[in-house]
């Protein structure tokens, strides 16, 4: 009986969160001529011409190029980040090293709107001849990413045991090892975690990919309205559904990945406490 | 870095997609940044191609095509101009923005041809404090759309004239009869909207009379100015004060506010722009609108809007006692003071401004305004060309100061504030007299 | 350092465990150097340019000759009567998102968990929402909820022969208080998930043992074991309803009258549209230094509330 009801919710909440990802799915295989007629979820004649319009590479399109800059830039963004933030994360949790001032601060940033910074970069950029390259935007997005990740790992480090280092201590280890041998496994979930979210935040990030790149390291957030503005500013509802669909796989498969990770190594985290 | 250089080969293998990489662009020397998407896209294509395939185009002058997304084009293309960007030699201007992006720009050379193919007022759109800096390529006005079959049927029903006098006396306070589109005042317009409404009028055919386009948004505030337009008014006068807090202004906050209120438009018209007001009018559930040119493509084709591509026409937008008059600007090109090869870039705009151009670009799906002999050339390909020419000419205006560095935010205010009040957050009288304050600190 | 602190017995928010002041501060703070470093090289010029802008009268034109008028654009945002109705909008808005996320993830994480156990997939399914982009989000709601081509008005008028207003003054806000949870909900969810299953099963057990019914288990036991947890999302997600831009913007802009603009779109518009550069980067330092004040105080009350316990 309960178990039903649990399905049930499930169902529900299922259909309520992915709503609007449901309605993308079904118009992406509308024709532009059932979209005007046809506002329903069941569609009437599928057709596959919007993918094919957002698949055909041509030399001002070319969704490959998108999807190659995203997956590097949200790459780069997220794996610097977590490494940046993992030795800070455990000088602040253990070693009480800026945490009043340097914590604070880099959480706000995320409080922040970052554009503002988008001039003073750009001019820095463009004197470090960054502009329009992925190890530009990608390090840009470590700073996007860099607060949360940070806020994750701290608690994680701080929700684990003292004592864990205070025996390797005795054991002669010094601080770095204690954080690659000791707390780096044990902090696993919450790294895989910090990967996940960083990552989505990172690929779906809009407002620096449009300012930093121009053609040969746009992101696919920006790429995607190339395929779907039409003449004066209108919008062609069913390719900007595909392009959407096929932005949103590679995040979609990875997260499912990495997701196997987290629940695997979840038995690894329950051991503290 | 080698975990992403890993990822690259596996993706590169994976996808098996060759054109990956080869999509570095050849070395052209004249780089041009275009509004990305639409026939304008189109055009500028067919006029690049037949500009680098001329014998006497030097390798290095050759003309290379580059193009952002729509979405935040100008707030890119404002922090490229700003910060020196090399990217481009040549970019987009628009008429609206002309002022602000002028301080990063040079003024150009047009070819002798140009003021036959364009004339005078279109060149002028490209202007700014007396010198041309850009080549207009597009034009953008305003057509009245509407369902001819729907005002053919209720020109022949006298229980529907009937209907519609009672109606437009109660709501307008003047017992109107319905007339042909292209002798409609706004009152007229008005009255139709509400005939055409069921909450107005039950047994309407459509569920709203039109659709306004009030989301807070400055191009809006462009669809909507023809209104207080055709009463006569202006930002301002001759001597530089400030007229916005006028009867004109007035009378065209009102009759969209009468609309809206009375529900001729569809209650979410407050978040309304260009797609939703095209897609409210495709659904064959609106009788007339006023909206942009570029609509007319989509609004008559058949693919694209089945139910009403047959039915739909097009006319001038209604008048006022001072007239009828639509809203005009142009979108051209113009040189980047950063730009690294001036001089090909030079030769290239003034190639554009040649007659051979206009009509290369009018006949790959551009619109450009042509004056009445060159339009000619192309009618037969474009008869939609004459009539933008025709409207331009007669009807077009150019408020005083809409070309100056701030108009777009005197846009952004008046959008702020014209929305405020049709949304009951503010008296007209306080939008009024804010837009009329912050338009004088603006345009000092 | 370590001197400052009375017992060493502090915790901050989101901390279960005593940390005590090691002597090898070095140490710790070469661990922290690369990250001090990163920020330095890369937002230590941008900060230092718009501190400089704050107090300058700057254009797009004049980036590089910025003219020094003192206070003059905190006294503009200040007085600015668009700006407090921004941060009244963005409080509202992120108090309220991350409220309802935590309360909704809280209760599917627990209620569902016995389901995701055995199938993790079904996670997975819950999480597809965060994985499209909120300017794409806003876009797609654009037709969603299009009175003509959108299915959810297409639906309300075929079934109930209902013409609902989503956008419209009075209900823009809930729509988009709405929007902002059906995207976000699935990240508490997920963090929530992760610490109830972290709660180690001797004590559930242990629990059950002496009788406790579930509901007072919950209660009493686990909710309390997942507080940290708790308040970290709880603040992520107010931080981030707090910023809202991509999808409020693309769905409804800055809303009639600018009723839906939130400090990130005040800002944005001020910088882009306005090109007050100085004013929207003095907007931009009040509310860092206000949130820095926020968290600090948030910091530091934490601190003595524990202390006071042990």
């Amino acid at each position: 009986m309960i178990t039903a009801l649990r399905w049930f919710v499930f169902a529900v909440a299922a259909i309520a969160l992915n709503f609007p990802v449901l309605v993308t799915l079904s118009t992406s295989f509308k024709s532009a001529r059932e979209l005007s007629g046809n506002p329903g979820l069941w569609v009437q004649a599928p057709t596959f011409e919007n993918y094919r319009a957002v698949f055909e590479v041509s030399d001002r399109l070319n969704i490959f190029l998108y999807l190659f800059n995203s997956l590097t830039v949200a790459l780069m963004g997220t794996v610097l980040a977590v490494a940046l933030a993992l030795p800070a994360a455990y000088a602040i949790a253990r070693g009480r090293i800026g945490e009043r001032t340097l914590l604070p601060f880099i959480v706000n940033l995320r409080a922040v709107p970052l554009i503002i910074f988008a001039i003073p970069l750009y001019m820095m950029f463009q004197w470090l001849a960054l502009l329009d390259t992925r190890l530009g935007l990608g390090l840009i997005l470590t700073i996007v990413n860099l607060p949360l990740a940070l806020v994750i790992l701290v608690n994680a480090i701080r929700d684990l045991p003292a004592e864990l280092d205070e025996a390797a201590l005795m054991d002669g280890a010094n601080r770095t090892q204690i954080l690659i041998k000791v707390v780096t496994p044990l902090c696993r979930p919450a790294i895989v975690t910090s990967l996940i979210f960083g990552f989505i935040t990172a690929w779906n990030e809009f407002l620096f990919g449009l300012m930093l790149t121009t053609s040969k390291a746009v992101p696919v957030t920006v790429g995607a309205s190339f395929f779907f503005a039409a003449s004066g500013g209108g919008v062609q509802w069913g390719v900007a559904s595909a392009v959407m669909i096929v932005g949103a796989l590679p995040p979609m498969l990875l997260g499912l990945v990495m997701y196997r990770q987290i629940s695997g190594s979840m038995t690894a985290g329950a051991v503290k406490g | 870095m080698t975990f992403a250089t890993t990822k690259r080969r596996a993706l590169l293998t994976a996808a098996g997609i060759a054109g990956l990489l080869a999509a570095t662009p050849a070395l052209a020397e004249v780089t041009v940044l275009g509004w990305p998407g639409g026939p304008e896209e189109t055009a500028l294509r067919a006029a690049a191609d037949a500009y680098n395939a001329k014998p006497d185009v030097a390798e290095n002058d050759k003309v290379e095509l580059l193009f952002f997304n729509r979405d935040g084009f100008w707030d890119k293309l404002q922090a490229d101009l700003a910060a020196g960007s090399k990217a481009f030699d040549l970019n987009l201007l628009a008429t609206y923005s002309i002022g602000r992006y002028a301080p990063f720009m040079e003024p150009v050379e047009l070819s002798d041809e140009a003021k036959a193919v364009y004339g005078d007022s279109v060149l002028a759109t490209m202007q700014y404090q007396g010198k041309q800096y850009g080549v207009p390529t597009d034009l953008s006005l305003h057509f009245m759309y509407f369902r001819k079959d729907l005002i053919e049927a209720l020109l022949k029903d006298d229980a529907g004239k009937a209907k519609y006098a009672e109606i437009s006396e109660k709501y307008l306070g003047k017992k109107l009869e319905p007339k042909t589109p292209d002798e409609w005042t706004w009152d007229d317009y008005a009255a139709t909207a509400l005939y055409f409404t069921q909450a107005v009028n039950p047994d309407s055919p459509t569920r709203y009379g039109t659709v306004l386009q009030l989301k807070n948004l400055l191009f809006n505030i462009m669809v909507w100015q023809s209104v207080p337009r055709a009463y006569g008014a202006n930002w301002m006068d001759d001597s530089g004060k400030i007229t916005v807090n006028s009867d004109a202004y007035r009378k065209g906050l009102e009759i969209y506010k009468l609309l809206y209120d009375n529900g001729a438009t569809p209650k979410d018209s407050l978040s309304y722009e260009f797609a939703e007001a095209n897609a409210a009018f495709a659904s064959g559930q609106v009788a007339a609108m006023l909206q942009w040119n570029a609509a007319a493509g989509d609004l008559t084709s058949k693919e694209k809007s089945p139910a009403v591509a047959e039915v739909t026409e097009t006319v001038a937008p209604p008048a006022g006692p001072e007239g009828r008059f639509t809203h005009i600007h142009g979108l051209g090109f113009g040189l980047n003071k950063n730009a690294e090869n001036k001089e090909g870039a030079a030769k290239f705009l003034k190639w554009l401004s040649s007659k051979e151009a206009a009509l290369t670009y009018a006949k790959n799906s551009g619109a450009p305004a042509l004056t009445p002999e060159v339009v000619t050339e192309v009618a037969v390909a474009r008869p939609d060309l004459v009539k933008l020419g025709e409207f331009a000419g007669k009807y077009g205006y150019v408020m005083n100061g809409a070309t100056s560095a701030k108009a777009l935010s005197v846009y952004e205010l008046q959008a702020k504030e014209f929305t405020g009040y049709w949304s009951d957050q503010q008296s007209i009288d306080d939008a009024l007299a804010n837009t009329e304050k912050g338009m004088a600190d603006l345009l000092k | 350092m370590a001197s400052l602190r009375p017992s060493g017995q502090q915790t901050q928010i989101g901390a279960m465990t005593i940390a005590r002041p090691q002597s090898n501060a070095p140490e710790f703070r070469l661990l922290a150097t690369p990250l001090v470093l990163f920020l330095l090289v890369f937002l230590g010029f941008p900060a230092l340019v718009n501190l400089v802008y704050s107090v300058s009268e700057v254009s797009f034109e004049t980036l590089r000759q910025p003219k020094f008028t003192g206070l003059a654009n905190f006294l503009s945002v200040w007085s600015d009567a668009a700006f407090w109705q921004a941060s009244w909008f963005s409080l509202r808005f992120g108090v309220l998102t991350a409220i309802l996320e935590c309360l909704l993830g809280l209760f599917l994480a627990i209620f569902l968990s016995p389901l995701i156990e055995r199938r993790s997939w079904l996670m997975a399914i819950l999480m597809l929402p965060l994985m499209v982009a909120p300017a794409l989000v806003g876009l797609m709601y654009r037709l969603v909820l299009h009175e003509f081509v959108g299915p959810v008005p297409y639906y309300l008028w075929t079934y109930f022969g209902a013409s609902v207003s989503f956008l419209g003054p009075g209900s823009a806000f809930w729509t988009l208080v709405v929007v902002e949870t059906l995207q976000w909900t699935p990240f508490t969810l997920l963090l929530f998930y992760m610490a109830y299953q972290a709660i180690p099963s001797e004590i559930a057990e242990a629990s059950a043992m002496d009788g406790a019914r579930s509901l007072q288990r919950l209660w009493f036991i686990e909710l309390p074991m997942m507080g940290p947890t708790i308040a970290a999302a709880l603040l992520i997600r107010f931080i981030d309803g707090f910023r809202v831009f991509d999808n409020v913007y693309v769905l409804t802009g800055s809303g009639p009258g600018g009723s839906t603009a939130s400090l990130s779109i005040y800002i944005y518009e001020a910088f882009f549209k306005q090109g007050a550069i100085g004013k929207a980067v003095a907007a931009s330092v009040v509310l860092f230094v206000a949130s820095f004040a926020v968290l600090y105080s948030l910091n530091a009350l934490a601190s003595r509330r524990k202390g006071a316990k042990r």
